[in-house]
C-alpha cells in the first residue's frame, strides 16, 4: 500500500522485464549462447527399450574425423546416477538399458555433425530382454523385471470412513474406467546449453526448473563438491515440468571438466521427445456411491500409473493423485489404492497438473455419469456436493477458503451474454439462470452442441511434509536501487516480473525500477523449484518478507538521520520524507545507504519462507495439512460434435480461477489462456503412441499440439477470495487452468452425444466408437 | 505459411577447395556475402555463420514456424530452405524489424520497435518468447498482404506458428492492434 492506501504495483498489469528483448530477438536462450567455434557434444543412446549390455566399443567413434573425445561411465567420477526423488537413473548405462533412448556415453567433436557421426560409429552389443510395454505386462506373473527391486515403484492410499459399507448402502452406484495417455511438454526451446570451466568452477548454462537442486545432482554424478558446480540459467523457452529432470547438464559439465574448453549441446526435437520424461499415463477405476437425492456418500478408486523406466517424480505424482482423488467434493467415505508401475516406456514425471489432472478427468467423469443416472442437472448436483468453506477435503485437511462454487458461478454467469433482468441479484442466481438459458441450437443436423462444467482443486507446493521453502535476498545498492536476488527460475511464467512487483510494493517504488538478479547458483539464494504452482506463494512471500524488513530498516535509519519519529515518515519512489511539515525533511535511498550502513542497518536482508506441511499418515494417507493451501477453479466448455465423423470443435471456454489476488492480472490471464490451450491438446489430440517401448510419433510432424486454429475464444475470469498464506492474498495460477480444461471438454462432448467419454485424447475415432458402442450392433464398437 | 517459390537453378560461385560457395543476398537491408556449404539451410547460415540467433528453431522440420523469416517479403520456414536458394534475394529476420521502424511506428518509445513488436509488448502476447520472433515475422507478412485482417484471416495467417505458452489469445489481440496502429498511426 502506498501512503494513500492504494497499491502501487499489486494488481497492475506491469510490463514484463524480459519482453522487449524477446520481441527484438536479442534474448539468448540456451542454444544461442555459443557458436560453431566451440566443441559440440552428442549423446550415445540405446535403440533398444530393454536389453543387457554385453559390450561397448567406443574406439570406432574416436577414429571419426573431428571427434575429440568419447566419455563413458568411467569418466564421471561420481555415482553415475541421477533422479529427483530416488537416484535410480544411470547417467550412462553399464549393465542394461531400460528404455529406448537410455544414454551410454557422449562424443565430443569439432562440429555437431562430427559428434553425431562419432555417436553413430560406437559399437554396442545388446542382448535384448523381454520388453515391458504396458502396465498389464509389468504386473503379470513372471514378468521381466525392469529394475532388480521389481516392477512396482511405489504405492499410495487413502482410507477415510468405510467406503465399502457406504457403497453397499448407497441408492446409486456408478463405475467408470478412465484412461489417460502420455503427453509431451513440447516446450519450443529445445534442451540446449553450454559449459566451460571458469576459476576452477564448472559453469553450466542450461535450463532447468530448480537450479540449486540440479547443481546438487550434477555434483553427485560427477563426484564434485557442490560448490564446484555453477549453474546459470539462460532465458528459458517454456518448461511445464519438462525441465525438472536432469537433461543435458551432466553431459555438458563432464565434457567441459574433462577437456577444459567450452562445449555446447543441443537436442533435436526427436531426441528431446524420446529422451525426456512424459506425463504419466494412468488407468483409473472409479466407483461413486450416492443417495437418491444425489448426495455423494462414497468413492472407491484404483489408480495405476505408468512410470516408464525410471522413478523421476513418480512417488510424488502418485501421492498427488490419491490426495486429489475426490477433488473439490465432500466425500465422507473414501478408499483409494494407487500403484506406480515400471515399464520399458519413456520415463514419466512432472508435467503441469501432475497427478491431479488425471484424477480430475476421473472424478468429473464419474460425477457426470451419476448426474445422467439420477437424471439430475449437473450444476445442481455439483452445488449439492462441492465443499464449502471450512470443510475437509480428500485428506481431511480443512479448507478455509473452498471457492469451487464461487468459481463455478463466476464461469456460468458468463455463459449467457445477455442475462434477463429478472435473473436474480446474487451471482448464484445469475449463474443458474445463465446455465438454464444455454442453447442447443445447431448449425447443421450432423452437428450436436454440448456443454461441460468442471470444478477442480489443486494443492499448492510440494506439501506432504517436504521442507519446501524459498529464500529471497533484498538489498539496496550503493546507488539506491532495489535489488532482489532469487534462485527462482523464469521459464516464461512471469516470476521475475512478479518479484519486481512485490519488492516494489514493499519498498514503495515503481516495479520497473527494481533489479532482479536470479537463477544463478553462485550469486542467488535457493528459492526452490518453479513447479507445483509454488513460486507466487513461496518466493512471493520470501520477497515480501525481505523487502518489508529492508523498508523498516530504511525508515528507521531515516528517522535517525532526520531526527524524526518513524511514524512521521513516508517512503515513496526512492525518497523518505516527513509526512507533514515544510517538506524539507527528506532523504533519498542513495543518500541514505552509506549512512544507514554506518549505523548498522545492513539494508540487505535474506528471508526464508518455509511453511510447515504434514505428511499423510502411512495407514490412512490423511493429513491435517497436506498442502499449504488449495486453489479452486471451474471451466465451462461449449462444443459442437460431428456425429458422422466424431470430430469436435470447441466453440468456447470460460475459465474461472480463484487466484486469491491477481498480482499481475494480464499475466494471470495469460497463464489461464495458455493452460486452457494445453488442456485442449490433452483433451483432444495429444498422445504419445508407443508400441513395445518404441515411441512412434516422436516429432512435431506426428505429435500434434494445438495451433491458433484449434483454440477457441477463451474467457479468463479472475476470482479473488484472498488466501490466508499468500502474499497480498495471492495463491498462484500455473497448473489449474490445464486441469480444469480436460474434464470440461469431455463433459461437453458427453453432453452433446449423450454418452460419457472417459479416455483422452478424445480423438474423432474414439468419439465415433463411443457413439457406435451405444448403437444396436455391438460389433460396431470394434 | 506461404511456401517460397524458389528456382532450383541457383547462381552461386563455383565451389572452392573447402566445398563452400559464396552466397550474396540482401540481409535486413544490408548487402551481405557469406561463404556457405551448399547443403546447409539458411537457418544454419543465419545462426551459425552470421550469429543472428533471433531466428529460432523448435523442430527443424517445417512444423513449428519458429524459424520464419521473410524472403522477398514472403514468410518462409528457414529450416527448409537451402542457403543457395536465397541467392540474390532480400531477407528480413527479426533483427531487421526494429531497425526499419520509423518514429510513426513507435511514437515516443525509448526503444523504437516495429509496430507489430510494440503491439506484442503492449498486449502481453509474450511469455517464454521462443515462438515470438517467428510469430512477429508471420504477422508482419500477414499485415502486408491483408492490412485489416478479420479474426479468421489472423488465424489463417498465423496457423503455421506454434506457441505452447499463451493460448494465442493475446497474440490475436496484438496483431489486431498492430493492424490498427499501422493503418491509423497515433
Amino acid at each position: 500500500m502506498s501512503a494513500d492506501g492504494s497499491p502501487l504495483n499489486i494488481g497492475r498489469s506491469v510490463e514484463r522485464p524480459d519482453v522487449v528483448a524477446k520481441v527484438t530477438g536479442e534474448t539468448r536462450y540456451g542454444g544461442d549462447l555459443e557458436g560453431p567455434e566451440v566443441l559440440s557434444v552428442a549423446v550415445i543412446r540405446s535403440p533398444h527399450p530393454h536389453a543387457k549390455l554385453t559390450h561397448i566399443d567406443f574406439e570406432p567413434a574416436r577414429a571419426v574425423a573431428g571427434v575429440v573425445a568419447v566419455f563413458g561411465p568411467d569418466a564421471l567420477g561420481g555415482t553415475n546416477l541421477h533422479g529427483l526423488i530416488r537416484r535410480d537413473h544411470p547417467v550412462f548405462c553399464t549393465d542394461k538399458v531400460r528404455y529406448r533412448g537410455d544414454a551410454l556415453g557422449i562424443v565430443v567433436a569439432e562440429t555437431a555433425a562430427a559428434a553425431a557421426a562419432g555417436r553413430d560409429a560406437v559399437v554396442v552389443d545388446y542382448e535384448p530382454l523381454p520388453v515391458i510395454g504396458t502396465m498389464a505386462e509389468a504386473m503379470a506373473e513372471g514378468a521381466a523385471q525392469v529394475h532388480a527391486r521389481g516392477n512396482v515403484l511405489a504405492s499410495a492410499l487413502i482410507r477415510k470412513g468405510d467406503a465399502d459399507a457406504a457403497l453397499a448402502a448407497a441408492d446409486h452406484v456408478v463405475t467408470t474406467t478412465t484412461h489417460t495417455r502420455g503427453v509431451d511438454h513440447a516446450f519450443l526451446d529445445l534442451e540446449a546449453g553450454c559449459a566451460r570451466v571458469v576459476d576452477d568452477r564448472i559453469e553450466i548454462h542450461a535450463s532447468g526448473q530448480w537450479v540449486h537442486e540440479e547443481r546438487r545432482l550434477i555434483a553427485i554424478a560427477l563426484g564434485e563438491p557442490v560448490e564446484r558446480i555453477r549453474i546459470i540459467q539462460p532465458p528459458t523457452g517454456g518448461a511445464f515440468g519438462g525441465r525438472e529432470d536432469i537433461s543435458i547438464q551432466i553431459y555438458l559439465g563432464l565434457a567441459a571438466r574433462e577437456l577444459g574448453v567450452p562445449v555446447r549441446l543441443q537436442y533435436t526435437r526427436h531426441e528431446s521427445m524420446i529422451a525426456r520424461h512424459k506425463r504419466h499415463p494412468m488407468e483409473i477405476e472409479y466407483t461413486l456411491g450416492a443417495r437418491a437425492d444425489g448426495t455423494i456418500t462414497a468413492a472407491k478408486v484404483v489408480i495405476r500409473s505408468d512410470e516408464g523406466a525410471y522413478a523421476s517424480t513418480g512417488p510424488a505424482v502418485l501421492r498427488k493423485s490419491v490426495s486429489h482423488a475426490t477433488g473439490p467434493y465432500r466425500v465422507a467415505n473414501i478408499h483409494v489404492d494407487g500403484v506406480a508401475v515400471f515399464t520399458n516406456n519413456c520415463p514419466t514425471g512432472a508435467m503441469r497438473g501432475f497427478g491431479a489432472c488425471q484424477l480430475a478427468i476421473a472424478y468429473e467423469g464419474a460425477l457426470a455419469e451419476l448426474a445422467r443416472e439420477l437424471e439430475l442437472d449437473l450444476v445442481a448436483l455439483k452445488r449439492k456436493n462441492l465443499l464449502r468453506d471450512g470443510e475437509g477435503i480428500t485428506t481431511n485437511q480443512v479448507i478455509p477458503v473452498a471457492s469451487a462454487i464461487d468459481c463455478m458461478d463466476a464461469a456460468l454467469a458468463r455463459l449467457d451474454p445477455a442475462p434477463t433482468p429478472d435473473s436474480g441479484s446474487t451471482l448464484a442466481d445469475r449463474a443458474t439462470a445463465s446455465w438454464a438459458a444455454r442453447s442447443y441450437a445447431s448449425p447443421a443436423p450432423h452437428l450436436r452442441r454440448g456443454y461441460g462444467v468442471s470444478t477442480i482443486c489443486f494443492g499448492i507446493g510440494y506439501g506432504d511434509g517436504y521442507p519446501d521453502g524459498s529464500r529471497a535476498r533484498v538489498r539496496i545498492s550503493e546507488a539506491g536501487v532495489v535489488e532482489v536476488y532469487s534462485g527462482g527460475v523464469e521459464v516464461g511464467q512471469g516470476l521475475h516480473g512478479l518479484i519486481r512487483q512485490i519488492a516494489g510494493e514493499e519498498l514503495r517504488v515503481d516495479a520497473q525500477t527494481v533489479e532482479v538478479i536470479a537463477s544463478d547458483t553462485l550469486t542467488t539464494p535457493e528459492s526452490g523449484s518453479s513447479s507445483a504452482t509454488r513460486q507466487t506463494l513461496f518466493t512471493g512471500n520470501a520477497v515480501k518478507l525481505a523487502a518489508g524488513d529492508v523498508r523498516r530498516q530504511l525508515i528507521d535509519a531515516a528517522a535517525l538521520e532526520l531526527s524524526l519519529h518513524w511514524e512521521e515518515l513516508d517512503i515513496r519512489d526512492g525518497v523518505i520524507r516527513a509526512r507533514e511539515g515544510d517538506g524539507q525533511a527528506h532523504i533519498t535511498f542513495a543518500e541514505l545507504v552509506a549512512k544507514a550502513r554506518a549505523r548498522g542497518f545492513a539494508l540487505d536482508v535474506t528471508a526464508l519462507y518455509q511453511p510447515r506441511t504434514i505428511p499423510g499418515d502411512p495407514y490412512t494417507g490423511l493429513s491435517p495439512r497436506a498442502f499449504i493451501t488449495y486453489m479452486f477453479a471451474s471451466h465451462v466448455a461449449e462444443v459442437l460434435v460431428d456425429v458422422d465423423t466424431g470430430e469436435v470443435r470447441v466453440e468456447r471456454i470460460i475459465a474461472a480461477h480463484d487466484v486469491g489476488k491477481a498480482i499481475n492480472p494480464r499475466e494471470v490471464r495469460g497463464q489461464i489462456e495458455g493452460g486452457v490451450a494445453q488442456g485442449l491438446g490433452m483433451a483432444l489430440m495429444e498422445e504419445i503412441v508407443s508400441e513395445a517401448g518404441e515411441m512412434l510419433n516422436a516429432s512435431f510432424t506426428d505429435y500434434i499440439i494445438p495451433t491458433i486454429i484449434d483454440v477457441p475464444t477463451i474467457d479468463a475470469v479472475i476470482v479473488e477470495r484472498p488466501d490466508l498464506e499468500g502474499p497480498y492474498g495471492a495463491r498462484g495460477v500455473g497448473e489449474p487452468p490445464l486441469i480444469a480444461t480436460v474434464p470440461a471438454v469431455l463433459g461437453a462432448i458427453a453432453d452433446a452425444i449423450g454418452v460419457g467419454v472417459h479416455e483422452v485424447p478424445a480423438t474423432a475415432e474414439r468419439i465415433w466408437q463411443r457413439l457406435h458402442q451405444t448403437a444396436a450392433e455391438p460389433e460396431a464398437a470394434q | 505459411m506461404i511456401d517460397g517459390n524458389f528456382s532450383s537453378e541457383t547462381e552461386t560461385e563455383p565451389r572452392s577447395g573447402d566445398g563452400l560457395v559464396q552466397l550474396r543476398c540482401t540481409l535486413n537491408g544490408e548487402p551481405t556475402q557469406v561463404a556457405v556449404d551448399p547443403t546447409e539451410t539458411i537457418y544454419d547460415t543465419l545462426r551459425e555463420r552470421l550469429r543472428l540467433t533471433g531466428t529460432k528453431g523448435a523442430c527443424l522440420e517445417g512444423e513449428c514456424g519458429s524459424c520464419t523469416i521473410l524472403v522477398d517479403g514472403e514468410p518462409v520456414t528457414a529450416c527448409l530452405v537451402l542457403s543457395p536458394q536465397v541467392e540474390g534475394k532480400s531477407l528480413t529476420t527479426i533483427e531487421g524489424l526494429a531497425a526499419a521502424a520509423s518514429e510513426t511506428d513507435d511514437p515516443g518509445a525509448s526503444r523504437r520497435l516495429h509496430a507489430v513488436q510494440r503491439a506484442f509488448v503492449d498486449a502481453g502476447a509474450v511469455q517464454c518468447g521462443y515462438c515470438t520472433p517467428g510469430l512477429i515475422i508471420s504477422a508482419v507478412a500477414l499485415l502486408e498482404r491483408t492490412p485489416r485482417p478479420s479474426l479468421a484471416e489472423v488465424k489463417a495467417g498465423l496457423a503455421g506458428n506454434l506457441c505452447r505458452c499463451t493460448g494465442y489469445m493475446k497474440i490475436i489481440d496484438a496483431v489486431m492492434s498492430a493492424a490498427e496502429q499501422i493503418a491509423e498511426p497515433a
